[in-house]
């Protein structure tokens, strides 16, 4: 086993996406999900991660009390209070009934069992509530309420316990419930998973890995492992795309939606569809399009509304990822493309590399077209021979000018400003001639397929990888590599390792260590 | 109105569903003083604190006015022209610069500024290291109020109101949804009854166990959860005090009505007139002391929108455009014609013998001088309003020497009545001041 220092337990706040899919997994698939928490805000290049150090502004906590009445009104309409609640009520205060309600819900939205203290304190805000209100399912809506709104359901309480002698402290069996179901499904255990979590079944080899193959084989564990991908890939940052129209008349209200269908549906296909190799993502001529990319990349258009799978020519410039309106806007700007914005993500989201910002007082302006430099690519030229610009740019830049052909939206092109597009570029000092060889040269790059298993376990873990979690890391990289570097190998080797079932000591020393 | 109402405040006291209401009548403006300085028992009118901020600096050498010290003794520069119908009510100081090292672009500027402390957290992950300037007076004056603070601005995702690290509190970019926060349901307009409503009681009684279940957390984790688990109770503990604000007598104050309905769906067509009317709402709701810290973030930090007639985005305008970056120039007056309409729109607002502007101290400010290169000197500061009776305006003050822009916030410090002696932390650390704008 290789050597391992496990990261310090954090809370992790429920980020958007985990607090909506939660609330529909404990109160049904029709609630309306009153609105979002705060901002998610991305840590180590996840949002998964920022939910590591986030905490609730006091506009935040004002939402999440408004949305806990919103939920607990739906949740005791009379049409669907039967589902949650096993027992008949005898008068507007049971106080039996209230108990078994909050042993039981809460159970599931605590992720744990509560304790008999917490039974109490919640039940008693129904049983004064239904005597105010003279009505029982009224008074409920308060004791679900304070379940909603307590940091025990806002937060994944994953601290860790002392484990007997010598041995590693490790989550407790409900913390490795929540952390198997936020990994694979990301939502909230089921109520079989907290049932092997309290019969001990998680504790021993076969149970672990039983549950794990049972979350990999649900068909929502294909939503659960998109957040992974969406996460990677910043997804998210898509609904605040923003092109000039007038620059751009292929932007559009609904097509920053289509980019990240594309990109969603590109990853089941080539992860779970058909269990490829996730280097494939970069390389793959499958894409999946609905009228309007198929506009946008010249493409025929589907014969029905919606998406269909597509084949880009073999002739074609589109491969993978790194062709899709998702990756080439995002990495772009409102007028224009970005050598340097599409470089430095291949650089730190692909390959892992940690870049410094510029320095604050650098002079970033990019010269204007002449008519000796009408391309992007001779306009930048600075970046590339100025000693002070080089050390980073040429790491960035000389990636980014391989996409050249696709301007701020994704539209394939051969010409900028009259002048005709070079394309070629280097990554690590192996040339290519265009997209086409970028993607070839990036699938074979050392460093891609290291950089998934640590874009995994970052998600998975919540922080950025420390050196004393470098080796198994480095262990876990072999494994998948060993796999064909496939994507449920993958999680089955993390979720059932040392790496994320141990839990460092909790950290109480002085705040500013722990900004250290 | 009867005399024997105005003389006694009566307090009626009832039972409703078990729950204790209590409703107390309001004090009428009549009840102000003679000169109209503070109600008639004594109590000052409300001190606020307005912090507006834009993106991307803007250009000294054409924002610098000319000439220094009172009234006619100087003039407004080109960039600054947009405010001359408020430059008796404002002071700008130019010429200083924040102290914290310039690591960060945009947000060195503004965390430095701001908390007067260096940015804090791994490469990439900078977050500040402290509450920003809004946030300390909200921590003082903000319990006195139905919101502690509010914050609105005309983009979404931005905003520069921090209550410590990885603690943003998110910009309402909304109209319609900062209308109904602030005066829908829980607001009760001058002379309207206070709320009679059961289940506030019983809403204080569920924060009253969520606040035990936080206090029972708090002793297993680490200490920076513990930190942000403080937050989290902070936060809670304002919205008891607001259920509670519910029950009682509104506050009074003569400019204060509920204003109109914004539309439901948020469309705008300029996003100029969305600011425009987020900052309507928002004056309104100082007005009516629903809060007394308000920060208004025009653009955040290296915001990048396309203003009507400029062919690129601001931020890329401000790297792109070559010198003397007249596009750049032209945002800039934008900005500072929006600025100024503020600054006119808070003056227009009567309480007593002034205005709600005479009773406040506003900031205006970037995260940055030259965007070109995210440069801290020559910073951008504008300090509107009279902190009732504590600030001069009209005036321009101009170090020659790079003054340190924390004693800007420490006169804003003392503008506001905190006892504190200095602002910042490190180089950004003054226990100085900026004299020649204070009374």
């Amino acid at each position: 086993m290789p050597a391992l220092t496990p990261e310090a337990p954090t809370l992790r706040r429920l980020t958007n996406d985990q607090f909506a899919n939660t609330v529909r997994d404990l109160l049904g698939d029709d609630i309306v999900i009153p609105g979002e928490l705060d901002p998610d805000s991305r840590v180590a290049g996840f949002l998964s991660a920022g939910a590591s150090v986030a905490a609730f502004s006091p506009r935040g906590t004002e939402n999440i009390e408004s949305f806990a009445y919103i939920l607990a009104a739906q949740a005791m309409e009379p049409d669907r209070r039967d589902l949650i609640l096993g027992c008949t009520p005898s008068g507007t205060v049971d106080a039996a009934c209230s108990r078994q309600f909050v042993e039981e819900f809460g159970r599931r939205a605590w992720r744990r069992p509560l304790s008999a203290d917490e039974v109490e304190r919640m039940a008693t805000l129904a049983d004064t509530a239904g005597d105010t209100l003279a009505d029982f399912h009224d008074g409920l809506e308060f004791a679900i309420a304070g379940l909603l709104q307590s940091p025990d359901f806002l937060y994944r309480v994953e601290l860790g316990a002392d484990a007997d002698g010598d041995l590693p402290r490790r989550y407790t069996d409900f913390e490795i419930a929540s952390r198997l179901s936020y990994l694979i499904w990301n939502s909230t255990p089921d109520d079989a998973l907290l049932d092997a979590a309290e019969s001990g079944l998680l504790s021993t080899d076969d149970g672990l890995l039983a549950e794990v193959e049972r979350l990999l084989a649900a068909p929502r564990a294909t939503a659960g492992l998109q957040s992974w991908f969406s996460d990677w890939m910043h997804l998210a940052d898509l609904p605040e795309l923003y092109k000039e129209s007038s620059v751009f008349p292929h932007m559009s209200d609904t097509l920053p939606d289509a980019a990240e269908q594309e990109a969603l549906r590109t990853f089941a296909y080539v992860a779970i569809d058909t269990d490829g190799d996730l280097r494939d993502l970069v390389t793959t001529r499958t894409t999946f399009v609905d009228r309007e990319l198929a506009a946008l990349y010249d493409l025929r258009a589907p014969v029905r509304d919606g998406f269909a799978a597509v084949q880009h020519p073999e002739e074609s410039m589109r491969r993978g990822l790194l062709g899709q309106a998702a990756f080439l806007a995002l990495n772009a700007h409102p007028v224009s493309s970005s050598a340097t914005l599409r470089g430095k993500f291949i650089r730190e989201v692909f390959l892992c590399a940690q870049l410094p910002g510029p320095p604050a007082d650098a002079d970033t302006s990019i010269p204007p077209v002449t008519e000796e430099a009408r391309t992007l690519r001779d306009r930048v030229q600075i970046h590339l021979t100025d000693p002070g610009c080089a050390g980073c740019h040429r790491n960035m830049d000389l990636i980014g000018l391989g996409l050249e052909n696709f301007d701020g939206i994704a539209r394939f092109r051969t010409m900028e400003e009259g002048a005709q597009i070079d394309a070629s570029g280097e990554l690590d000092e192996v040339p290519f001639a265009d997209a086409v060889g970028l993607a070839e040269v990036l699938h074979g790059s050392e460093d891609f397929s290291p950089c998934l298993v640590k874009a995994m376990v970052r998600y998975s873990n919540g922080y950025r990888e420390e050196p004393g979690q470098f080796e198994a890391l480095e262990h876990l990289a072999e494994l998948f590599a060993g796999d064909g570097h496939r994507l449920e190998p993958l999680v089955v080797e993390l979720t059932t390792s040392p790496l994320f079932l141990q839990a460092g000591a909790v950290d109480d020393g002085p705040l500013e260590e722990a900004y250290e | 109105m009867s005399k024997f109402l105005l003389d006694r405040r009566t307090v009626l006291r009832g039972l409703l569903g078990g729950a204790a209401v209590t409703v107390a009548l309001p004090p009428l403006e009549a009840m102000l003083n003679v000169n109209g300085t503070a109600f008639a028992d004594g109590t000052a009118l409300p001190r606020r604190f307005v912090l507006y901020f834009w993106a991307n600096g803007m250009i000294p050498d054409e924002f610098t006015p000319i000439g220094v010290g009172e009234g006619d003794a100087w003039q407004l520069s080109p960039e600054l022209a947009p405010l001359a119908d408020v430059k008796s009510k404002l002071s700008v100081v130019t010429g200083m610069q924040v102290k914290v090292p310039n690591r960060i672009p945009h947000w060195s500027g503004a965390a430095g500024l701001l908390t007067g402390i260096d940015p804090i957290g791994e490469e990439g992950d900078w977050t500040w290291a402290g509450p920003s300037i809004d946030q300390v007076f909200a921590q003082e004056i903000g319990g006195e109020t139905r919101f502690r603070s509010l914050e609105v601005g005309m983009r979404s995702g931005g905003g520069v109101s921090f209550n410590g690290p990885n603690n943003r509190n998110p910009s309402e970019d909304s109209p319609r949804a900062f209308y109904d926060r602030i005066f829908g349901t829980g607001f009760v307009a001058p002379g309207e009854d206070p709320i009679i409503d059961p289940t506030i009681g019983l809403r204080r009684s569920v924060l009253d166990a969520v606040m035990e279940q936080t206090a029972d957390l708090e002793g297993r984790v680490g200490t920076a959860d513990k930190q942000r688990l403080d937050q989290h109770l902070s936060g809670i503990r304002d919205l008891e005090t607001r259920l509670q604000r519910m029950e009682e007598d509104p506050p009074n104050l003569a400019s204060c009505s509920r204003p109109d309905e914004p539309p439901a769906d948020d469309s705008f067509t300029d996003l100029l007139d969305k600011g425009r009317l987020m900052a309507d709402l928002a004056i309104m709701a100082l007005a009516c002391d629903q809060t007394r810290v308000l920060s208004y973030t025009f653009t955040g930090p290296v915001d990048n929108y396309v203003y009507p007639g400029i062919d690129d985005g601001h931020h890329q305008l401000t790297h792109n455009e070559i010198a003397p970056q007249p596009q750049v120039d032209a945002i800039v007056k934008q900005i500072m014609g929006e600025l100024g309409g503020f600054v006119g729109k808070l003056d227009s607002v009567v309480e007593g013998d002034g205005t709600l502007l005479d009773n406040l101290a506003m900031l205006g400010t970037s995260g940055l001088s030259l965007g070109r290169t995210h440069s801290l000197d020559e910073y951008p500061l504008i300090v509107a309003g009279g902190a009732c009776g504590f600030l001069k305006q009209g005036v321009h003050y101009r170090s020659e020497t790079r003054e340190n822009a924390s004693k800007v916030m420490l006169s804003l410090q003392r503008a506001m009545g905190l006892t504190r002696a200095s602002y910042g932390e490190g180089d950004a650390f003054t226990d100085e001041w900026v004299a020649e704008i204070e009374r």
